[in-house]
């Protein structure tokens, strides 16, 4: 055996526990769900038919498949909202900000990830309430009469991921921002693009990966989460993730159950092929 | 500084342990969220020496679903709704209990229910708290004569001013009452008739809510009217909201009940049974019907000695002769009806 | 131009802040409800929530967890890293995919394929089970922190010790370990974080023993209370005391 077949021996040795743990824990329990999807219930009794029956339920029956379309609206609203709230933040902290309080500045704009993530839908429902902090003060400010019904409704839950991903992406934006060299904007500038084309030629593709990474993180965590649309929603429509857990809390419907969990996983998978050419993670 | 990484390692696997550690006794019950107040359980925990583990769930499929997953001796004692003790049975997953050691002579009589919570002799639960769902209203916002006729609801008066108690049983329950349809009729045919109300309802309401969520949404004005509503809502906030009412309409409303069982593979059966006792007992009664997450109705009279007064006025003690005559008991539908069901809740809530 | 920069910023500010303000503030509220009008300030429902056992349980569940599997997944991933670095192997592209893939999928669905498996094999949900599920997470975070990290200059360090005698074990934990001390630290609280916090997986995973979230979840379930602030806000200042230890101490250090 050469010494270089010895060394490629010893570093696959240390890749393997991970990689076992990742299909002991990872890949079998998503294969035996995938399984568990092709059965039915009987009663209380799963059937293992190996048929399609679930999927076909999925895209037939209509409060199924809206959850797949609320998901969807959701998550596509969520994501564009918070690149475009939160480019404009990262991009003043960038430059704007003078360099030794950028950190300081960055840690502010996060702080709030450090609560409690069940506990901050919450807070979101004390402020967004009809006799909330918000409504309150809008009216006592004079700016309303009445209280608008924001809470319970779909607002309500985008507001609430919105929060959570503008804290996120600003992050991903502006590690991405410090690193272009600001030679970038000035030599595009001397070239005699104008400012908005300097915008949209230069800094904009630089900045691609970090928006693509963000939004792709806010994607997959978005489309996944059941807290917030629960809390803040209202039950007044049900996303992917609300009747996965109606299938298991209310029904013990465990194939239905993993029939959408594939669903979600598919619909994933297309977003991150979609969005892959961009991603950092594929540098890994 | 290796003799403090030591340390910490030592803390953190002191910690796992302690955590992981089973006490000498445990109980384990599978619960509905009223059981988990400590209030209620430490003082037979200290009786007996024992920790009570509780683990709560939701709607009698998915508790038999977690018994079913289960392994033998995982539980010994579960509380479930009254009219599905017989599903339980039927699965052979309930213990008989010794029926002369409770204390039902002292119950309401229409709570005891023995043809639900027995067979052929045995009693295999026993009723341990009961109320009603009904309207539950902000007595302040809305015309108090309008809670006596449920079809109010759809007038369109109180538009966007409705929350539905998420629990698909009592109020497609309700909504078979404002349609003339006993509870005991509903089959498959009649609750597909009750389709077209149960959108219209939905239409009507703000919001579709657990309990907590209607809790908040009537004493913060949010909603001033709850479906599904009753006691066990208001009472608990009874002190801070007066306003917060509830009423029997005429077209009737339902009764809920709740009853405790010791599980058939419990290895602990003693145990479950002494705690059986301690739940009926006044003293158990009075704090499982001023528990903190709801209040209900005592199913034991006798906890009225326990109670005070002001906590038996929320609970309008004095007026269950009336209520008792005018309301159902919750649909019990088969496993397939009770599909059906969920789906046209689930339907109702995509509308 | 300035000016609405500074505007922006400002507002951008007041929404990211603005329900950890009430959060807090109503933290204090007197009443039973945590809603306008303010009428604390009162302590009382942080003495209600410190008294409370199945929190302060839950609390020293979700430290265990978070600790054990932080440092498994921390374990993990560092040989793994160290492994797929050093040299180019036949099929370490599908590897290295594979150890990402868990941070590409949402925690349901790797809450759901775990359920069902133990549920198959009889195992009892538990806080290992957590653990278990913890780890799956944060494999591929510190996977991929540590993988970034790895370098040529680590390369030769590693070399070097080796012809010197040096066993993989002893290269491993004295010499690239220390090298990428920043990187190590900078996984290990990442992973601590995920795990304290993550819902879904515990709350599918856990039966009786529970972690704060959990508990939280059900405390909300369970009525309307300050208490529900009170907690949040305990927590917020838990973690932004440590935030700002490890800021002073850990990466201030390992910058210069």
């Amino acid at each position: 055996m050469t010494m270089e077949q010895q060394e490629r021996r010893r570093s696959f040795g240390f890749a393997v526990p991970a990689l076992i743990w990742t299909c002991a824990f990872f890949v079998v329990p998503f294969l035996v769900m995938l399984v568990l999807s092709l059965a039915h219930l009987e009663g209380r009794q799963i059937v293992q038919d190996f048929d399609l029956g679930n999927y076909v339920k999925i895209f037939t029956e209509p409060s199924l498949f809206k959850g797949i379309v609320v998901s969807l609206e959701i998550t596509v609203t969520v994501t564009i909202l918070s690149v475009l709230l939160a480019w404009p933040l990262a991009w003043i902290i960038a430059t704007q900000v003078p360099e030794r309080y950028q950190r300081l500045a960055i840690m502010l704009a996060v702080l709030p990830f450090w609560t409690s993530y069940v506990v901050r839908s919450y807070a979101w429902a004390l402020v967004l309430g009809q006799n909330g902090v918000l409504m309150q003060g809008l009216i006592g400010i004079g700016i309303l009469d009445e209280p608008i019904q924001i809470m319970a409704t779909r607002a309500a839950t985008v507001i609430g991921f919105v929060h959570f991903f503008v804290m996120l992406l600003t992050l991903t934006i502006y590690s991405n921002l410090i690193q272009l060299s600001p030679n970038y904007a000035r030599a595009a500038a001397d070239l005699g693009a104008n400012g908005w084309n300097t915008f949209r030629l230069v800094i904009l593709p630089l900045t691609l990966p970090g928006i693509m990474t963000g939004a792709f993180l806010t994607f997959v965590l978005c489309i996944g989460d059941y807290i917030t649309p629960q809390i803040l929603g209202g039950n007044n429509e049900l996303s992917m993730p609300q009747l996965i857990m109606l299938q298991l809390g209310r029904r013990g419907d465990f194939p239905m159950a993993s029939a959408l969990s594939v669903v979600l996983m598919v619909i994933v998978t297309l977003a991150y092929a979609a969005s892959a050419r961009w991603l950092k993670m594929e540098r890994v | 500084m290796q003799n403090g990484k030591i340390s910490g390692f030592g803390g953190v696997a002191a910690l796992l342990i302690s955590t992981s550690m089973v006490q000498a006794a445990d109980l384990n019950a599978l619960v509905w969220c009223d059981h988990t107040d400590p209030a209620l359980l430490e003082p037979f925990e200290k009786a007996h020496d024992v920790r009570v583990n509780v683990k709560e769930y939701e709607g009698t499929a998915a508790g038999l679903a977690i018994l079913e997953q289960s392994r033998p001796g995982d539980w010994d004692v579960m509380v479930i709704d009254t009219v599905d003790v017989g599903r339980a049975v039927d699965e052979g997953l309930l213990a008989p209990l010794p029926g002369d050691a409770l204390p039902t002579a002292s119950f309401f009589p229409e709570i005891v229910m023995e043809d639900h919570n027995g067979r052929d002799g045995k009693t295999y639960a026993v009723t341990e708290k009961f109320g009603y769902n009904t309207i539950a209203y902000n007595s302040s916002k809305v015309d108090p004569a309008d809670m006596q006729d449920m079809s109010s609801l759809w007038s369109g008066k109180y538009d966007g001013r409705i929350a539905v108690y998420d629990y698909y049983l009592p109020v497609l329950g309700l909504i078979g009452l404002e349609q003339g349809v006993a509870t005991a009729d509903l089959d498959s045919d009649a609750v597909e008739a009750l389709r077209d109300r149960a959108y219209g309802l939905k239409a009507a309401a703000l919001q579709v809510s657990d309990v907590v969520a209607s809790q908040t949404a009537l004493a913060t004005g949010e909603v001033d009217i709850l479906i599904g509503g009753g006691e066990w809502v208001t009472a608990v906030l009874s002190a801070e909201n007066p306003e917060l009412d509830w009423s029997v309409p005429e077209e009737g409303a339902l009764r809920w009940s709740q009853s405790i069982a010791v599980l058939e593979d419990s290895e602990n059966k003693d145990l479950a049974v002494e705690f059986v006792k301690y739940i009926t007992s006044p003293e158990g009664q009075a704090r499982l019907a001023t528990s903190s997450c709801y209040w209900g109705m005592p199913a034991n009279k006798a906890a009225g000695d326990v109670l005070d007064d002001a906590q038996k006025g929320a609970l309008r003690w004095d007026e269950q002769g009336d209520y008792l005559a005018r309301t159902q008991l919750y649909p019990v539908p088969d496993a397939d009806l009770d599909l059906a069901m969920q789906d046209l809740w689930t339907d109702m809530l995509q509308q | 131009m300035r000016m609405l920069g500074w505007l922006y910023m400002a507002a951008i500010f007041v929404f990211i802040f603005l329900p950890v303000i009430v959060l807090v503030l109503f933290s204090f509220q007197d009443s039973r409800l945590p809603v306008p009008p303010f009428d604390g300030p009162t302590l009382k429902w942080y003495g209600q929530v410190l008294a409370d056992r199945g929190m302060m349980e839950a609390l020293r569940n979700s430290l265990a967890v978070a600790i054990i599997s932080a440092a498994v997944a921390l374990l993990l991933g560092f040989f793994a890293a160290q492994g797929l670095a050093r040299v180019k192997l036949p099929g370490s592209i599908l590897m290295r995919g594979l150890l990402i893939a868990p941070m590409t999928v949402s925690y349901l669905i790797i809450a759901l394929g775990l359920l069902t498996v133990f549920n198959n094999l009889g195992f009892r949900p538990s806080l290992w089970t957590t653990g278990i599920g913890h780890v799956v997470i944060n494999l591929p975070l510190c996977f991929a922190i540590l993988f970034a990290a790895m370098g040529d200059h680590q390369k030769n360090a590693e070399r070097a010790a080796r012809d010197l005698g040096a066993s993989d074990l002893q290269v491993l934990f004295l010499v690239t370990a220390p090298m990428l001390k920043p990187a190590l630290l900078a996984a290990f609280f990442l992973s601590v974080t995920f795990s304290w916090d993550e819902f879904i997986i515990a709350f599918l995973l856990t039966r009786f023993d529970v972690t704060l979230p959990v508990e939280i979840w059900s405390m909300l379930r369970s009525g309307l209370s300050p208490a529900t602030n009170a907690i949040g806000s305990l927590v917020f200042l838990v973690s932004i005391v440590i935030l700002i230890l490890l800021e002073l101490t850990v990466f201030r250090k390992s910058k210069t």
